[in-house]
Parts: structure tokens; C-alpha cells; sequence
């Protein structure tokens, strides 16, 4: 009796806990999405009353919603390469031991460690001036991914630590191959961490700046749109395209999710 | 007690596999090609002309080369660059250590109480919100702590207070819980990664053998869920060290970091001097792993 | 960065098949130096700032004339320097700068000066703008001249009287924390220059700069924060945290627009800093003909009127101020000194300041707290 009340109130702290967590995650969002609808176009308080118009605006300029969809193509082409190569790298770190691991350790977060800025002109200079070939989103993507790999073999690699390998072994002496192994055992075990790499790639790849500004061609991202406007500052249009993108993802994950749970009760 | 350290200490058998016990290499070593040829034509290469740079003088707006140690003993002559490097050091040192406490209950909350079904969804709802501009949260979070934010105007409202106080923004405390605020999910997340696999049951061993909750947090879950710690200190840690924008936006005039002066020399094509400072705190940070990793047994992170 | 230059040279040569038929590329793409700016059509490279088009221009002069362009964004000066210097004309056609910034492109043999009268559209400018000094040269123009604007230091009258007219202000203790800036380390120490008596504040001895430095320490109690946008100001400005900030022309408009209190600003009697920016076409620009045909079409009355009235800082094309009448903007335009261009001669014009190290390594040490 004593226990289960005991168990019940941890479960009660925690939940508090938890809520008060997502409050603190989502008041910025909920504001800026706010301020989105308010007439004031310096994007803050107060309120100075209702309009659409940061909509109209969004929507009448073409080379914002352009450098979205640039935003969004390389953080997705980011967040597939880096998840592939950070987690096929984080099995050989963590369950071989072999010369120059210490060594390569280190080097797999040196791109951690260097400021974007100086990857950014380093890539530059390489591409322009020794490679001579044309600048693109493709370099994009290949800046975007040098810095966010890092961070995918990381969690990968903490997940794949203390990994029951015992079921690895009983499926491989049950019979299966090494590909349906990975499949079954071995991928739905690391999952959690693969997602949380990859949802990392594509964050960082998405609100990345000043690697994108050296490495890329004739186009431009959401950020660069976003920093250019230095001199006579961002409108609360941007402030309409992150609600409706914001809105989009709840979309699209609550579908992805609703459909999952409806999958999993019918086959059970 | 004696019987909970030995739960604890009990190794469950692991598959590691010692490459010289067997003739022929692993498979698995393949995986290190791609991201070896990643680093080095995407990296190391390009990064050595910086290097280069840090040894070579600047005229103008040209690189001359002639090669001097100077951009390395101006870090060293210049008090300024010392200041502010150790104020760098340890407003991160801070962030990360608050952002590892208030991360890890909330990563348990996710791991022991949703509903499995849900869970991934909670773990994205997490990271959601840093898919809208960075700038616009941080322009959001001055709403909310500025003279006339939200908090000021909640207590004004309460009559807590008669006038707008300025304790909220443009100090340290903002900067800690700006920061927190953007570095939060990266630690979230990875602590969740380690968290989900841990096997519960050992918790509820431990508690019958007598261990109170923190005990058995202490000597049974946190060892056990030590790669996921370390790695999100890594995460938040050393990114922190190279951050400029956001110290700008709520940093106060007195919360400038090292990636700023950078930043500004850069601006000012002072590419030597400016490789030069981030080579040193590049070195610093090497240095740093090292001893960590005999100290505090970051080896755990990968364990041979 | 010399060094580049001669590994590039050095890649060109090997790669000399591939450089031969970018060559005969650009023959068959009609391009010749010199010549008007006229019917050429495709598309072409701009490196920019977000203010210098208006939404729906690129895509309206588009469908018009079928020229395309192509904008990367950047913000700060010195990024599109080094961007330009290792790309060159083959990947960017146009790049807009900032006043002095633009002598240092020629120097670097990055653009191709222009004759102002190839360009037709360039009758429609104020004339004083077809000849500044420092933008002439003996091979030409070096930038088609865009906007302009004085930095101002707006205040807030209601906490900031009397009324001031001079740098002196930002010192006063009763400001402890009430003043914004933004981060830009040689305008802020050319602010400074400004401040101190400085001759020339982007070119300061020695003494005078380390008086500005000086000046600058003893300034930072007062500064709440360096800002990374204009925006910045003006939501600072509008909740009452700061009463006095550096900012570009409009500050008042649009802190009534946040919503905020009456603001004024001045330009201080010690004079002030500013920036003159135009649009520079790089040399060997791969769609050269193309840009200046853009440049024809988009600097024209019309649409420089509309960026009058989106973006509030004046211009240097002439016939877009008696659109602006016409279309009832005059007050604004007037109080935006839209008509008196020879104010922007008087400024202390933006750009990198020859001691580029000293200015640096100053800024750094002053702010370092």
C-alpha cells in the first residue's frame, strides 16, 4: 500500500516535471508563432493588434519561400548522408579495439570543436581556388555534413555501447543471416539512437549559417535570407513561415504517429 | 549496500571483440572508410590552409608568406584574449553541468512514464521547436525576460512588484538560461538514447535489497548510463566554446565570448591571428579529453 | 590571398581543356568588354543584401525581360570580399558594397569599373552621385551608386533631455545599461573616433586610436549589448530597455510601428559615420551582359521608389523622388533627407579601415570586460 502511493507520487512528480519541461520548450515557439499574427513588425511585444498581412507578405515573396525549400532539401540530404556514415562508423568505435582508436577518436569530434566559420572559409578556399568547381547546395551538403556526422556517431555510439549482444548470438544460432540479424536484432535495438542522430543532423544542418554562406552557389537558405536583413532588420514574415512550418511537422507527425499506433493495434 | 555494488559491478557478457585475437580484420572496420575519406578531403585538408594561416602574416587584405610564430604569442601578450577565454570556459562549464542536471530527470520522465506507444513522438516534440529559427527564440526568449516581457508584466500584474525589474535579461543568469534553453534537447535527447536501453528491473532489485531511490540512482542507473552523460557533456561543452551569435544577442555587453574576438578579427581579414586563438582553444580542448579520459574514465565512452 | 591566386593559376593550367571550353562558353554567350547595357537575356549571379530588390522585382523583371537573377544573401561586408576573392566572376556576376569596401575590390582586381553612360537608367540619378570621388577612377566607375544612409543615435526624449546633440551623451552615468550598438568592430570604433575628435575615425593614428580605445572602455558600463540585427534597436527601443542606440535612418517610424513611444534622432555635431552602397559587376563575370542589362531594368525610378517606400532610407535615383510626390510620400522622403543627397558626402563613409589590425585587436581588448 505504502509503496504504490509512494510509486504514484513519483509518477506524479515526474509527469509535473515532464509538462513543465515541454512549457519550457514550447513558450518561445508559442510566442514567436504569436507574433506572427501581431500588426507590430519589429517580431516583439507589445501587441499592437491583428493581421494577416505577414501572411500576404510571405507569401508574395517568392525567393524567401525559394530559400525554404533550399533550407529544407540540404538539411534532409544533411540529416540521410550523416545518420548512414555516422552510424556505420560508430560500430567499429564501439565494439573493436584497434590502433589509433584514442587518435581517431579525437578526430571524429574535431569538427565539433572548430568554429563553423572556419570550416566554412577553409571549404571555400578548397573548393574555389584548389578543386575549382562550382559551388552549389551539393558543397552545402558537403559542409553541412562535416559537422553534423560527429554528432550522429556520437549518440550512436552511446547506444551501442553495453548492447545486449547475447541476442545478436542467439539469432545468428537460430539461423538467421548476418543481413536479417541487423534487420530484426540489431537496428531496432540502436534505433533510438539513430533517430536521435538524425533529428540532431537535421536541426543543426537547418539553422546553419555561416558554412552555408561560404559554400553555397547562386542560391540562398532560410538563415542567410534571415541574417542579410541586418541592416534594416527581419519582418514578422519569417515569423509566419516558422508557424506554418511549425505547424506542418505537428501535422505530418501526429498523422505518421496516429497511423504507426493504429498499425500496431491491428496487428496485435 | 555491499549486495546493490554488486548488481552494479555484475558485467553483463559483451561481444567486443579484440581484432588481434582474430586473423583476419573485422567487417566492421569498413564502416570507418567513409567518414575517414569524409574528414580528411573535407576537413583536414581544407583546414590545413588555415594552419598554414596561423603561421603566416597578413598585409592588407593579402596573406604574405613568411612565417612567424606572432598570431601565437599575441594570444599570449594580450591580456584580453586570456579574459575572455576563461570567462568562455566557464560560462560553458556552467550551461553544460545545469543542462546535464535538468536534462536527465527529463529524459527518465520520457523513458518511464509515457506510454511506450507515444514515446518516440514525445522524444520528437522535444527537438520541434528548433526546427523555427534560431534568432526568433532567442528574440522570443527577450520578450519573455526583458523589462517588459512577459515575466515582468506577470508580476506587475500581481502587484509583486510596482516597476519593471531588470533582473532577467543581459546578465549571466540569461545567458544560462538562454543557453539552456537551446542546448536542452541535444542533452535530452542523448541521455534518452542511453536511458531507453537500461534494463529497469535492476532498479527494482536494488530497492528490494534495501537501496534507497538514490542509491540506487547513484550506484546502479547513473554508472550504467555514464556514455550517454559524457556524451552529451561533449555536446554541449565544446560547440559552446564556439558560439558567437547567441552570446551577442543576450550576453550583454559584458558576456562577449572567444568565437566573437574571432569572429572579429576574421571580419577584419585578420585570418592569421583569428586561426592562431582557435587553434590554441582547439589544443586546449585536445588537452582537456586527454586528461578527462584518464581521469574520469571517459573510456567508458568506447570502451575496448 | 595572393597564395590562392597562384594555385589557381596553377589548377587552371591542368585543367586547361576545361578552361578552353568555358572560354568558348562565354564567345558564343556574346560576351565583348565594353558596349551599352542592353538586350542581353538569361540569368546571372548577384551576391547582395536583402534590401537591395523588393518582393515580386527579380520575378516581374523576369517575366518583362526574361533576365533572371540569382541572389545569395549575405550581411556582412568583409564575408563578400573573401566569397568574391576566391570565386571570382565565374560563379558571381554582381556583388553590392559598402562605400570603402568598394576601392578595396579594385584594388584587389575583383570588378570591372563601369562607365556610368552605357547605362541609361543612370540619367535618372542625382548627379553628384555619378561622381564620387572616391568611387572614380581612371578605368572607370566603380560601382552603379544604390542608397544611403547617415548612423543616427536615436533616443528615447522622455528619459534622455535635454535634448542632445552631440556623442558626448552616450557617457553620461545616468545611462548605465541604456544604450544598444551593433557589432560591426570598425564602425564602432570609428563611432568612437567621431566621439574623440578623430580626423579621419576609419584612418586614426596611433594616439587618436588609442584615445578611441580608451573612449570605448569607458563606455561599456553603459552599453547594454552589442546587437546582431537592426531589429534589434528598435524592439529595444520601443519596451523602453534602452534610450539610446546607433541606428540607420527611420529608427522613429518604426518604433511607433512596434508599438513603442515617441523616439527621436540625431546626427551628432562631431559628425558620424555612414554607408553609400552600390553595385559592382566582377571581373570576367561569366553572365557580365546579363547583369548590366539587370542593372538597367532595376535600378529604374519605379522600383527604387518602391524601396523607398518599403525599407525608409534614401536613394540616389533623382526621378524616383517625384514618384514619391506624386505618390503622396513626400514628408517621408523629405524628414528621410531623401532630397539632400550631399549629406551623405559629409559622412565619415563605411569601410575597412587601412589598419585593419590595430582596429581589430582595439575593439577586442576594449570590449573584453
Amino acid at each position: 500500500m505504502n509503496v504504490t502511493s509512494r510509486q504514484g507520487r513519483t509518477q506524479a512528480l515526474f509527469r509535473v516535471y515532464g509538462i513543465l519541461g515541454y512549457l519550457f520548450l514550447y513558450l518561445p515557439v508559442f510566442l514567436l508563432m504569436f507574433f506572427s499574427f501581431n500588426k507590430s513588425s519589429a517580431g516583439s511585444l507589445p501587441f499592437t493588434g491583428f493581421t494577416l498581412k505577414w501572411y500576404q507578405d510571405l507569401f508574395a515573396d517568392r525567393l524567401v519561400i525559394d530559400a525554404f525549400w533550399n533550407s529544407l532539401r540540404v538539411a534532409v540530404l544533411t540529416s540521410l548522408v550523416s545518420t548512414v556514415i555516422g552510424t556505420i562508423a560508430a560500430f567499429p568505435m564501439a565494439r573493436l579495439s584497434f590502433r589509433f582508436k584514442e587518435a581517431l577518436r579525437i578526430l571524429f569530434i574535431l569538427p565539433i570543436m572548430v568554429p563553423g566559420l572556419l570550416i566554412g572559409i577553409s571549404l571555400l578556399i578548397f573548393f574555389a581556388s584548389w578543386l575549382d568547381i562550382r559551388l552549389s547546395l551539393a558543397t552545402v551538403v558537403i559542409g553541412h555534413v562535416v559537422f553534423t556526422t560527429p554528432f550522429v556517431l556520437l549518440v550512436v555510439t552511446a547506444r551501442l555501447l553495453d548492447f545486449n549482444y547475447l541476442l545478436e548470438w542467439a539469432a545468428a544460432d537460430l539461423g538467421a543471416t548476418p543481413f536479417n540479424t541487423f534487420r530484426y536484432v540489431t537496428f531496432p535495438l540502436i534505433s533510438p539512437g539513430v533517430l536521435a542522430g538524425a533529428l540532431f543532423a537535421f536541426t543543426l544542418s537547418l539553422d546553419e549559417f555561416i558554412i552555408t554562406f561560404f559554400t553555397i552557389g547562386p542560391q540562398s537558405t532560410l538563415p542567410m535570407y534571415i541574417f542579410s536583413q541586418v541592416k534594416f532588420g527581419i519582418t514578422p514574415k519569417i515569423n509566419a513561415l516558422a508557424t506554418l512550418l511549425f505547424m506542418g511537422s505537428i501535422l505530418i507527425l501526429c498523422t505518421f504517429f496516429y497511423t504507426l499506433s493504429r498499425r500496431g493495434q491491428a496487428r496485435t | 549496500m555491499a549486495v546493490v555494488e554488486r548488481i552494479a559491478g555484475e558485467e553483463e557478457p559483451t561481444g567486443r571483440i579484440a581484432v588481434k585475437s582474430t586473423q583476419r580484420p573485422s567487417p566492421l572496420l569498413w564502416g570507418l572508410l567513409p567518414i575517414g575519406l569524409l574528414l580528411m578531403g573535407f576537413f583536414l585538408i581544407p583546414l590545413s590552409v588555415m594552419v598554414l594561416y596561423s603561421f603566416w602574416r597578413v598585409e592588407g587584405f593579402d596573406i604574405v608568406r613568411d612565417w612567424t610564430l606572432d598570431n601565437y604569442a599575441k594570444f599570449f601578450t594580450l591580456p584580453a584574449y586570456r579574459v575572455v577565454l576563461l570567462r568562455t570556459f566557464l560560462i560553458s562549464l556552467a550551461v553544460t553541468i545545469i543542462a546535464l542536471v535538468v536534462a536527465y530527470p527529463f529524459a527518465y520522465f520520457l523513458v518511464r512514464h509515457t506510454s511506450p506507444r507515444w514515446q518516440r513522438l514525445f522524444l520528437v516534440l522535444v527537438i520541434l521547436p528548433f526546427w523555427t529559427s534560431y534568432l526568433l527564440r532567442v528574440y522570443a526568449w527577450m520578450s519573455i525576460l526583458g523589462d517588459r516581457g512577459l515575466i515582468n508584466q506577470a508580476l506587475l500584474f500581481l502587484h509583486v512588484i510596482k516597476e519593471p525589474i531588470r533582473v532577467f535579461l543581459y546578465n549571466q543568469y540569461a545567458v544560462v538560461i538562454v543557453f539552456l534553453y537551446l542546448y536542452l534537447p541535444f542533452a535530452i535527447l542523448t541521455i534518452y538514447a542511453s536511458l531507453e536501453k537500461f534494463d529497469f528491473t535492476q532498479m527494482n532489485a536494488a530497492a528490494d535489497l534495501g537501496a534507497t531511490p538514490w542509491q540506487a540512482f547513484r550506484q546502479v542507473l547513473l554508472p550504467q548510463t555514464k556514455a550517454g552523460v559524457i556524451t552529451a557533456f561533449i555536446f554541449i561543452f565544446i560547440p559552446m566554446l564556439g558560439e558567437y551569435i547567441t552570446p551577442k544577442l543576450v550576453g550583454g555587453s559584458g558576456g562577449l565570448m572567444i568565437a566573437n574576438q574571432v569572429v572579429n578579427l576574421f571580419r577584419g581579414f585578420q585570418f592569421p591571428q583569428g586561426a592562431a586563438i582557435t587553434f590554441v582553444v582547439v589544443l586546449g580542448i585536445i588537452v582537456f579529453l586527454i586528461a578527462a579520459q584518464k581521469y574520469l574514465r571517459i573510456e567508458e565512452l568506447y570502451r575496448r | 590571398m595572393s597564395n590562392q591566386g597562384i594555385s589557381r593559376r596553377g589548377f587552371m593550367r591542368l585543367t586547361a581543356g576545361a578552361g578552353l571550353g568555358l572560354l568558348g562558353a562565354s564567345v558564343l554567350s556574346g560576351c565583348k568588354p565594353g558596349g551599352t547595357a542592353g538586350k542581353a537575356q538569361g540569368s546571372f549571379n548577384w551576391m547582395t543584401w536583402g534590401d537591395h530588390y523588393v518582393p515580386g522585382q527579380l520575378e516581374k523583371i523576369a517575366a518583362d525581360f526574361k533576365i533572371q537573377a540569382n541572389p545569395t544573401l549575405f550581411s556582412d561586408n568583409s564575408e563578400a570580399l573573401l566569397k568574391l576573392q576566391q570565386v571570382g566572376g565565374k560563379q558571381i556576376d554582381m556583388c553590392s558594397a559598402d562605400a570603402l569596401w568598394v576601392p578595396v575590390y579594385h584594388e584587389q582586381k575583383l570588378i570591372e569599373p563601369l562607365d556610368l553612360d552605357d547605362f541609361p537608367v543612370s540619367k535618372e540619378l542625382y548627379s553628384l552621385a555619378r561622381e564620387f570621388k572616391f568611387w572614380t577612377t581612371s578605368e572607370g566607375y566603380l560601382a552603379y551608386p544604390f542608397g544611403w544612409s547617415p548612423i543616427q543615435v536615436a533616443y528615447n526624449p522622455k528619459y534622455v533631455t535635454p535634448a542632445p546633440d552631440s556623442w558626448q551623451v552616450l557617457w553620461d552615468p545616468k545611462f548605465k545599461q541604456r544604450i544598444a550598438m551593433e557589432l560591426q568592430p570598425f564602425d564602432v570604433m570609428a563611432f568612437m573616433g567621431c566621439a574623440t575628435g578623430a580626423k579621419e575615425p576609419y584612418n586614426m593614428t596611433d594616439e587618436e586610436l588609442a584615445k578611441a580605445k580608451q573612449a570605448l572602455k569607458d563606455l561599456m558600463p553603459n552599453i547594454l549589448k552589442f546587437v546582431e540585427q537592426n531589429v534589434e534597436v528598435v524592439q529595444l527601443l520601443a519596451n523602453e530597455t534602452i534610450w539610446l542606440g546607433t541606428q540607420n535612418l527611420g529608427v522613429e517610424d518604426r518604433v511607433r510601428d512596434a508599438g513603442g513611444p515617441e523616439i527621436k534622432a540625431f546626427i551628432p555635431k562631431e559628425g558620424t559615420v555612414g554607408f553609400i552602397d552600390g553595385e559592382m559587376i566582377a571581373i570576367d563575370a561569366a553572365n557580365r551582359d546579363v547583369a548590366r542589362a539587370f542593372l538597367n531594368e532595376a535600378e529604374k525610378a519605379e522600383w527604387i521608389a518602391e524601396n523607398f517606400i518599403q525599407f525608409g532610407r534614401p536613394l540616389f535615383n533623382e526621378r524616383a523622388y517625384k514618384l514619391l510626390e506624386e505618390k503622396g510620400h513626400k514628408e517621408r522622403a523629405d524628414r528621410y533627407l531623401y532630397n539632400q543627397p550631399e549629406i551623405a558626402l559629409k559622412m565619415n563613409l563605411k569601410g575597412p579601415a587601412p589598419r585593419l589590425e590595430e582596429y581589430i585587436n582595439a575593439f577586442n581588448e576594449a570590449t573584453a570586460g
